[in-house]
């Protein structure tokens, strides 16, 4: 049996928002991935729990309420500190471009604005496992 | 076959001291690391080469966890029922592990994986461990690898263990051949008596729940069920009534699961199940070995392309032809072209 590509998608905060999320779980799965959907409503700690249980290759974290400056980068810290950092970590969402940069610098590997083409996002996901 | 047996005998395992990464992880794994769980999980799953080393470090360390696999159709609540046992067993202090299997896509091998979004006030509680698998193309509602993390889980220190089969129809009865105690879940208004009356899954149960009794008209159901349990071994399958979703009638289904896993301890039937999946699980492997072993020798490809066109041209019929291909294989010489036979395929 060939390593499969896992990944986890997750919905941290108070955000009822997951069409984005369910988009992007069913891409991935086209493109032959087993992808982990976890539902709404996640905490940062139960997203990581989530990602180590499942051994994931990457999690995507789709935020729509304005929180990602502080959900994500509060995923990735977590990650270190549980001796998970080799989980890449993504994210998507309606996020201002000024905070791009800034959420790179915090160890979010990428950021999906909208309109992101999907094979770009699959793209990432494939390389990021390969790296991994 | 002799030399199938000598290709699987690995020289004894050095113990004691972790001497490379998977005796590392085992170790872990019994101090209870989950993140050693998990990547053995990945390691066994993905088949590396590592795996039976693996599986081999992990087996003497089980035999402890309460393993309950639960079926039935899709959407009928095995996994809003599963989060609610494991908050059961919680409180009573016991630690849980939760298999849950999803089908994998036949056309890209891809999978989504959501059964976790029903178990998610689980959380980050340190004593309960999930894990979501895709079938990855394997039939009988589980994956390929499903007992294998189970084993890792009970080696984990799980006191009980879940196992939640693909939305199951109605011949997807693997799961009563591995689990200790085999629930089937089934819902008010999905069908008739004779629905119930049907061979297969409906006989696999030895406690059956009649889930979303808030629906209504559950009665009909427990009828229709009744008459068809019968006992077996001294044992009669209750028909538990219970609500996942208003949380009603869980610590029923807590007590018959605990009353079946009594009984097979009591009446030693559980030794015997353990020996009925032993066999299975030794037979699956062998057929896994054969099949490996042809694909991946070039002589036997090249033996396989030949029977086929014998097979192909009517010289020889398919079961010939397996049989042909086995004794070759064993003897590892050319595969002689057995006579005509009149057995039919």
């Amino acid at each position: 049996m060939a390593k499969k590509i896992r990944v986890l998608i997750a919905k941290p905060g108070l955000d009822g928002h997951d069409r984005g999320a369910k988009v992007i779980a069913r891409a991935l799965r086209d493109a032959g991935m087993e992808v982990i959907y976890t539902g709404l409503r996640q905490t940062p700690e139960d997203i990581v729990e989530a990602a180590i249980q499942e051994d994931v290759d990457a999690i995507g974290l789709s935020c729509l309420s304005g929180a990602h400056m502080t959900l994500f980068p509060e995923v990735v810290r977590i990650l270190r500190k549980r001796r998970a950092k080799d989980i890449v970590v993504a994210g998507g969402g309606i996020i201002p471009e000024e905070d791009v940069p800034k959420l790179r610098k915090a160890g979010v590997k990428a950021v999906f604005g909208p309109g992101t083409p999907l094979t770009e996002i699959v793209g990432f996901f494939k390389k990021a496992a390969k790296g991994a | 076959m002799r030399e199938l047996v000598a290709a699987r005998r690995r020289r004894p395992l050095r113990r004691g001291r972790a001497d490379n990464r998977v005796a590392e992880l085992v170790q872990d794994l019994a101090r209870g690391d989950k993140r050693a769980a998990a990547k053995l999980i990945s390691l066994i799953e993905d088949d590396e080469p590592e795996a039976a080393e693996a599986l081999e470090r992990i087996h003497p360390r089980t035999g402890k966890a309460h393993i309950v696999g639960f079926t039935g159709p899709p959407g009928v609540g095995k996994s809003s029922l599963i989060n609610r046992l494991v908050r059961a067993y919680r409180r009573r202090g016991k630690k849980v592990g939760v298999v849950a299997v999803d089908p994998t896509s036949p056309f890209t091998g891809g999978a989504v994986l959501g059964d976790r979004i029903r178990m998610a006030e689980t959380g980050i509680d340190p004593g309960v461990f999930i894990r979501s698998m895709a079938t990855r193309g394997h039939p009988g509602g589980l994956a390929l690898a499903t007992f294998d993390a189970v084993r890792v889980l009970d080696a984990l220190g799980m006191d009980i263990v879940f196992v939640e089969t693909v939305g199951a129809g109605q011949s997807e009865v693997e799961i009563a051949k591995r689990a200790h105690t085999t629930v089937v879940v089934e819902m008010p208004l999905s069908g008739d008596a004779v629905q119930v009356m049907k061979a297969g899954i409906l006989e696999i149960g030895d406690v059956y729940v009649v889930n979303k009794v808030d629906l209504g008209d559950a009665d009909g159901l427990v009828a229709n069920l009744n008459q068809e349990i019968h006992p077996r071994n001294g044992w009669t399958s209750p028909i538990v009534r219970t609500s996942a979703l208003e949380e009603r009638g869980i610590p029923d289904l807590v007590l018959a699961l605990e009353r079946h896993r009594a009984h097979l301890e009591s009446t030693g039937e559980l030794r015997e199940r353990e020996a009925a999946r032993a066999r299975q699980e030794i037979l699956d492997n062998l057929r896994r070995l054969v099949e490996e072993r042809a694909r991946r020798a070039d002589r036997v490809r090249a033996e396989i392309d030949r029977l086929a066109r014998d097979v192909v041209e009517r010289r020889l019929d398919p079961h010939a032809a397996a049989d042909a291909l086995l004794l070759g294989m064993a003897r590892r010489r050319r595969v002689p072209v057995p006579r005509r036979r009149g057995r039919a395929s």
